[in-house]
């Protein structure tokens, strides 16, 4: 069990201060603190490559002063600090004035006092170093003693982030969330050959909302040797082909593919311009809501921040908003966008709760929750006894779509031939090629909840400066036509 | 920000509660505000005040890190004792020879900028409104980025060094929108004077309405192109993570591996890790308290060394290249002062020495995990693409998709600029790229 870093009590007296202080000058305001603690544990070729805590604290004030917003932060999370952060934030709202003429409009939110915690069995920091160390250890040895492994690693990432929040609509909300994070990699070299294979997923593993039960469900020891084969096996395997060919993807891989192609592009502030600077835009425009084909009668996207255990749930937004569930593409068609509360009414809807930050110290955003592709009713194994000729890809290697998030090219580490409904031999640095809709379009079959599974992502990177948000996508694997390799 | 004698005092007391004979740690305080706008409204506005310490202890040769943001004695000790537990379980890293100690003189470099320091939100958003003033008689509409800031580096370890020093940014990333295309331009600087957020302005409208009335498209095939100081920026984020790291080095994924002294690409190609340069984004030393100096990552197309941490440098039997911005950082050392060397044409005499080529603004989304060994990379250009034939912009295409290898593409260099210009990196706080225009023969365009 947890001990807070705050006093509920004494913040809440604290934010209503500083919040009556503002109430008026500013139409709304609201104050957010975050302590958010990382434990990372990282093992290479048996060396502890890495071994580091953090603990980050803010306070973070953002106000709308007539038509301007106005945000300032500080890691002094003390009284004067925040009075201070609260002024700065009054001077940086005037300035808005300055270079602004837009009219902002808050959807509703109705007032919330809540406390919500995501759920685990063994807290994270319960577990001690050497313990975590001795895992890694444990599933990376038996990987070691080919000369062309050059390389096995093995990560454990620990993550809780305490948000309080509290605004002049009447809220004051209490969250904590607790994560886990881990997995292990081979990378084999032989010449000019370079192979690199993860479980269950490069870049740190697999993460969840939960605890270090989480880690041990993983069974990393039980999967170090299949992984180690299968780097060693690409070496010697031929190059995925190149050409157009009915492409099964996996689980993993589509995870990432519903997150750049559909995740990031019904985001509304992207599709209304505001993140054009950096992460750039969205071909979904709002007068596509409702009438454009974004995929097959059977691809049915869903946004879900209520799901136990996943990444990108959580009670409350950073407006105060409670988590949702709600449709993005329905049977195919663009349905929804995923909003906030000043951006909702461009749209003439209200929040449907996705604006989160970083931490304290950093502007809400419009982020992605948990963002799903629902399964369909096809077993995987008659998916591919389905495809007489067709290629399997999984585990994403490389990733790269255009600022509209429409032209994209995914590289996976691992593609199998399928020859007459069968899979046949592994294949080595395959690359697929498509435009959105074209591809998702192309869905003819999409394999049932057995071959579903949700895939956190701990590194979504989006604004400025650039905010790591943790999200997740659900999945399984699904057949699209005629898709082009190489 | 902190000024030297609270940066100081905060990691003296950090060094004495480490509790071991060896430790290092870094205080870094910054104030900032970053404005961005989209639409030609300034439409997010912040202002931040933020200090971290990170405290690296050593037990024996095992290393363990932890950073905080709070800074009484309490934390510092619970800090430290968290670092101590982490080292007494990590793994003595071999031939570790010790943190730094010669503690020689470092450069005296021009770093800081009362003005910059200074510059309020409200002028800001009054040179921004002149741009947006200015863009509407031309129908464009500005999105991006301006920002602000000035931080204090503070860095110690326990044999006695001592380095300090303030550092002021100003960095501005200006898209203009045209009904037709877009356009773009970017700079950092240490110096707001040295921006001139109009010029950059006017740099971006004219590219989103260069040849807006002649749009073609274009088959996939091989060309020659043109490319602007951020797209090689892009590249070179990249580059940095795939071949330039210590890690990568040690791990063999890089090309250098085995190519050190081998002209393994063009000669007109040299790439340096300066941050000397008065005219780059200078700063004295790295965190671990090594003066910094100049060295060529890649010298006339030949790999000299990667970037290089005092531990990665022991381990591989090579000199430390001053390289550390994270301690206990598994990159193991990374170039934060990228310099690619230029030549001496103009941008002008590499447009009009083209037959048929393109001429590209920036790439969007680069990916350079592919093939490392080739630093094989695909991504898309943006914000201003164009066909050049006979020498002149021809028409303006759509963003194109490229897959390329950039041991390829830097063994053909055709020619470069004389005039570089600096570029920032989202994650870089010390520095970013300083690059040419280059013209680089037959880059391979995908569907």
């Amino acid at each position: 069990m947890y001990h807070p870093t705050y006093n509920p009590p004494r913040l809440r007296a604290l934010f209503e201060a500083v919040l009556s202080s503002l109430a008026g000058r500013a139409r709304y305001a609201d104050i957010r603190y975050t302590a958010t603690h990382l434990q990372h544990v990282k093992v290479r070729n048996g060396e502890i490559d890495l071994l580091s805590s953090t603990i980050d604290k803010a306070f973070g004030v953002r106000v709308l002063v007539g038509n301007g917003w106005g945000f300032a932060a500080t890691s002094d999370v003390t009284e004067e600090a925040l009075r201070r952060a609260a002024k700065r934030a009054l001077e940086v709202a005037a300035a808005s004035h300055i270079a602004s003429t837009q009219t902002i409009v808050l959807s509703d939110v109705e007032p919330h006092v809540a406390r919500w915690e995501s759920p685990y069995q063994i807290d994270p920091w319960s577990i001690p170093i050497e313990k975590k160390i001795h895992h890694l250890q444990n599933a990376l040895e038996p990987m070691r003693g080919d000369a062309r492994i050059h390389q096995v690693a093995g990560e454990i990432s620990c993550y809780r982030q305490e948000k309080v929040f509290a605004s002049t609509a009447g809220s004051f909300i209490e969250q904590t969330t607790t994560q886990m994070g881990g997995g292990i990699e081979a990378v084999a070299i032989d010449g000019d050959e370079f192979q690199r294979r993860a479980y269950p997923n490069p870049f740190g593993g697999d993460f969840q909302a939960e605890g270090w039960e989480f880690i041990e469900r993983l069974d990393l020891a039980g999967k170090a040797l299949v992984v180690r084969d299968e780097a060693l096996a690409l070496l010697k395997a031929p190059k995925a082909p190149v050409g157009r060919f009915d492409l099964i993807v996996g689980s993993a891989q589509l995870a990432l593919q519903v997150h750049e192609s559909c995740g990031h592009p019904t985001e509304l502030d992207r599709a209304m311009g505001s993140e054009i600077s950096l992460a750039g835009g969205s071909f979904l425009q709002p007068d596509m809501l409702g009438n454009f084909r974004y995929g097959s009668d059977l691809v049915n996207i869903v946004a879900d921040a209520t799901i136990p255990g996943a990444l990108g749930s959580f009670g409350f937004d950073d407006d105060g908003v409670p988590a949702q569930r709600f449709h993005l593409v329905e049977n195919g068609l663009f349905t929804g966008y995923l909003t906030g509360r000043d951006t909702a009414p461009f749209i003439g809807r209200a929040s449907n709760g996705t604006v989160r930050a970083e931490s304290a110290a950093r502007i809400p955003i419009i982020r992605m929750t948990n963002i799903n592709l629902e399964p369909g009713d096809v077993p995987l194994d008659q998916l591919i006894a389905d495809t007489k000729r067709g290629i399997f890809v999984e585990t994403n290697k490389s990733w790269s779509i255009d600022d509209l998030r429409l032209n994209f090219q995914f590289g996976c580490e691992v593609a199998y031939e399928i020859e007459n409904g069968k899979l046949g031999r592994l294949l080595k640095n395959p690359l697929y090629t498509g435009t959105t809709p074209d591809f998702w379009r192309s869905c003819d079959a999409i394999a049932d909840a057995s071959s579903w599974q949700i895939w956190g992502l701990p590194n979504c990177g989006k604004g400025d400066p650039m905010q790591t948000m943790r999200v997740a996508h659900g999945a399984p694997a699904a057949r699209f036509r005629n898709v082009e390799m190489g | 920000m902190r000024h030297e004698r609270d940066s100081y005092d905060i990691l003296d007391r950090a060094l004495r509660l480490a509790g071991t004979p060896e430790a290092d740690a870094v205080f870094i305080s910054t104030d900032q505000n970053i404005s961005r706008f989209a639409a030609s409204q300034l439409h997010q506005n912040m202002a931040e005040e933020s200090a971290w310490l990170t405290l690296r202890v050593f037990v024996g040769a095992s290393m363990g890190v932890a950073t905080t943001t709070v800074f009484d004695d309490e934390e510092l000790a619970r800090t430290a004792a968290v670092a101590r537990e982490a080292a007494r379980h990590a793994g003595a890293i071999p031939k570790f020879s010790g943190l730094y100690r010669a503690n020689e003189p470092t450069p005296v470099l021009d770093t800081f900028d009362e003005a910059t320091a200074q510059l309020s939100p409200a002028e800001k958003a009054t040179a921004l409104r002149t741009m947006f003033d200015r863009g509407r008689a031309h129908d464009v509409d500005f999105a991006g980025v301006y920002a602000t800031g000035a931080s204090s580096v503070a860095t110690g370890n326990t044999h006695g060094v001592r380095r300090w020093c303030r550092i002021t940014y100003a960095e501005a990333t200006v898209i203009a929108l045209h009904a037709k295309g877009s356009g773009y331009a970017t700079r950092r600087e240490r110096r707001n004077d040295r921006l001139d957020l109009v010029a950059l302005g006017d740099e971006a409208t004219l590219k989103a309405t260069l040849s807006i009335d002649n749009q073609q498209q274009l088959e996939p095939g091989t060309y020659d192109v043109i490319l602007e100081p951020p797209a090689l920026s892009e590249v070179f984020e990249w580059l940095n993570m795939i071949a330039l790291t210590g890690q990568s080095f040690e791990d063999g994924s890089s090309f250098f591996v085995g190519n050190l002294g081998k002209r393994l690409l063009g000669e007109n190609f040299t790439l340096a890790d300066d941050s000397l340069d008065p005219d780059f984004l200078p700063f004295p030393f790295d965190l671990e308290g090594l003066p910094r100096r100049h060295y060529t990552l890649i010298e006339q197309g030949m790999p000299r060394t990667p970037a290089l941490d005092t531990a990665w440098a022991d381990r591989l039997g090579m000199p430390p290249t001053a390289s550390t911005w994270h301690l206990g950082s598994p990159e193991h050392g990374a170039a934060y002062h990228l310099s690619m060397a230029g030549g001496t044409s103009t941008r002008e005499e590499l447009l009009r020495s083209t037959k048929l080529g393109i001429w590209v603004t920036r790439f969007n989304y680069v990916n350079g995990l592919l093939e490392p060994k080739t630093a094989l990379m695909t991504g898309t250009t943006r914000d201003g693409t164009f066909l050049i034939r006979d020498g002149e912009v021809a028409a303006r295409l759509p963003n194109l998709r490229w897959t390329q290898s950039m041991t390829e593409a830097f063994s053909n260099i055709e020619g470069l600029t004389a005039e570089r210009r600096n570029v920032g990196m989202w994650f870089n706080l010390f520095g970013g790229t300083r690059a040419p225009v280059a013209k680089i023969k037959g880059w391979r365009f995908g569907g």
